[in-house]
């Protein structure tokens, strides 16, 4: 994957660092911050940031036994060496979904069981909270979504393949994270199909009459 | 009375296994961390739950922690967040009913290693002196999103501002703190 070029909104990275994005935006941000090193260079300025103001803060107290049972613990903790977890990072197989989004969609690309939406256009849902909306959307070259602007805030970005709309071409790691005045119809370009994710916290708004049509096959 | 040095400390406890040195970080931070949780709306037991986490994370990850790189209460806040959107995450995967709902290792996990790439990191006097000079608006927005963890629509509605302003000011806030930092660190 060649390094993004479309990335984070720099609000999007304070939230991000701060905890406090919803479930779905966190995830496409997740997976987004594994594949980029310029945003992952703008949250750890946030994050000191946000460490900066904490420590401004006086403590809540612990509970009174929980010194001692941690003192305890470490005594069984053994100190490890290097995280595994870059390795594991590196040699994860082009089959392999991002880590964030296998719990909801599977592991699996070649297993995942998409939905039809519209010809050329294929989805899966998940609802991790209340708050906002996670897809997988897949579109065959050129196929597009319908023209819609945004109720709120969305975030995609793409796994595989590449779209365009008005903002540019997406290719993998890009990321749209778009307020609610863009209008975009993004357009399958690459020979396979293109696959993102998208976090979304109000329904779309339609352009055109295709949309309402195809979202009627959208659970709501 | 001169404050520890944090990063000092926690080498010697990558190096000696010192628990004793390591409850003096846990004695300073894990309140800090603490508050943090709660102000995210984590219910009480939960919150010191993660806390405990965070701690013993950093303990067993303590060669990780590479001072050139970021401050310990960075390092140790960025873990006590990672742990947080897990567990969040992990709750709403429940649903789901996969061995990933069940507390394994999955997701951002807990990024204990740190970026591969040099980052801009400045001593916490630049950080003061650049979040002083925010401009009222820009601060109060910067602490809110930081300290109670609001959410940008929430900001908004409690302010009555449009959200695009909210953003708008959080990202030039943002961009003079990255700034002030790579001036404190030249």
């Amino acid at each position: 994957m060649s390094a993004p070029v479309h990335h984070l909104d720099p609000a999007t990275v304070l939230a991000y660092a701060a905890g406090a994005l919803p479930t779905a935006f966190a995830i496409v941000a997740a997976i987004h911050l594994e594949v980029c090193g310029p945003c992952r260079t703008a949250l750890r300025a946030a994050e000191g940031v946000g460490a900066h103001l904490l420590g401004q803060l006086g403590g809540a107290p612990l509970t009174a036994g929980a010194r001692s049972a941690l003192r305890q613990r470490l005594v069984d903790e053994p100190i490890r060496g290097p995280d595994a977890r870059a390795q594991a990072l590196a040699s994860r197989g082009p089959d392999m979904l991002p880590p964030p989004l296998q719990p909801f969609f599977g592991a699996r690309y070649s297993r995942l069981r998409w939905s039809w939406l519209a010809p050329g256009i294929r989805y899966l849902d998940a609802r991790p909270d209340s708050q906002a909306r996670l897809l997988l959307l897949q579109v065959a070259i050129g196929h597009a979504v319908p023209a819609h602007r945004h109720g709120g805030h969305e975030l995609t970005m793409v796994l595989r393949g590449a779209y365009e709309d008005v903002l540019g071409r997406f290719g993998p790691g890009d990321v749209a994270d778009l307020d609610s005045g863009t209008e975009h119809r993004p357009l399958a370009v690459s020979r396979q199909c293109c696959i993102w994710a998208a976090a979304l916290d109000a329904p779309l708004q339609w352009q055109d009459a295709a949309g309402p049509e195809m979202a009627r096959h959208l659970p709501h | 009375m001169e404050p520890p040095d944090w990063s000092a400390l926690m080498g010697r406890v990558a190096r000696t296994r010192d628990a004793d040195s390591f409850m003096r970080i846990y004695d300073h931070f894990a309140p800090r961390l603490h508050r943090y949780l709660l102000g995210l709306g984590v219910p009480g037991a939960r919150a010191e739950d993660l806390v405990q986490d965070a701690m013993l994370h950093a303990w067993r990850g303590a060669r990780q922690f590479d001072p050139r790189r970021a401050t310990l209460s960075t390092w140790l806040f960025r873990i006590a967040r990672n742990l947080h959107i897990d567990s969040v995450r992990r709750a709403a995967t429940a649903a789901y009913g996969d061995e990933f709902a069940n507390g394994g290792e999955d997701g951002t996990a807990v990024d204990l290693a740190q970026a591969p790439s040099p980052e801009a990191y400045a001593d916490h006097v630049g950080l003061s002196r650049a979040i002083d000079a925010l401009p009222a608006l820009q601060a109060r927005l910067v602490r809110m999103s930081f300290l109670e963890a609001r959410s940008h629509g929430e900001i908004a509605s409690e302010l009555h501002m449009p959200l695009g302003s909210v953003k708008s000011s959080l990202r030039r806030a943002f961009a003079r703190l990255q700034n002030g930092l790579t001036d404190a660190a030249a």
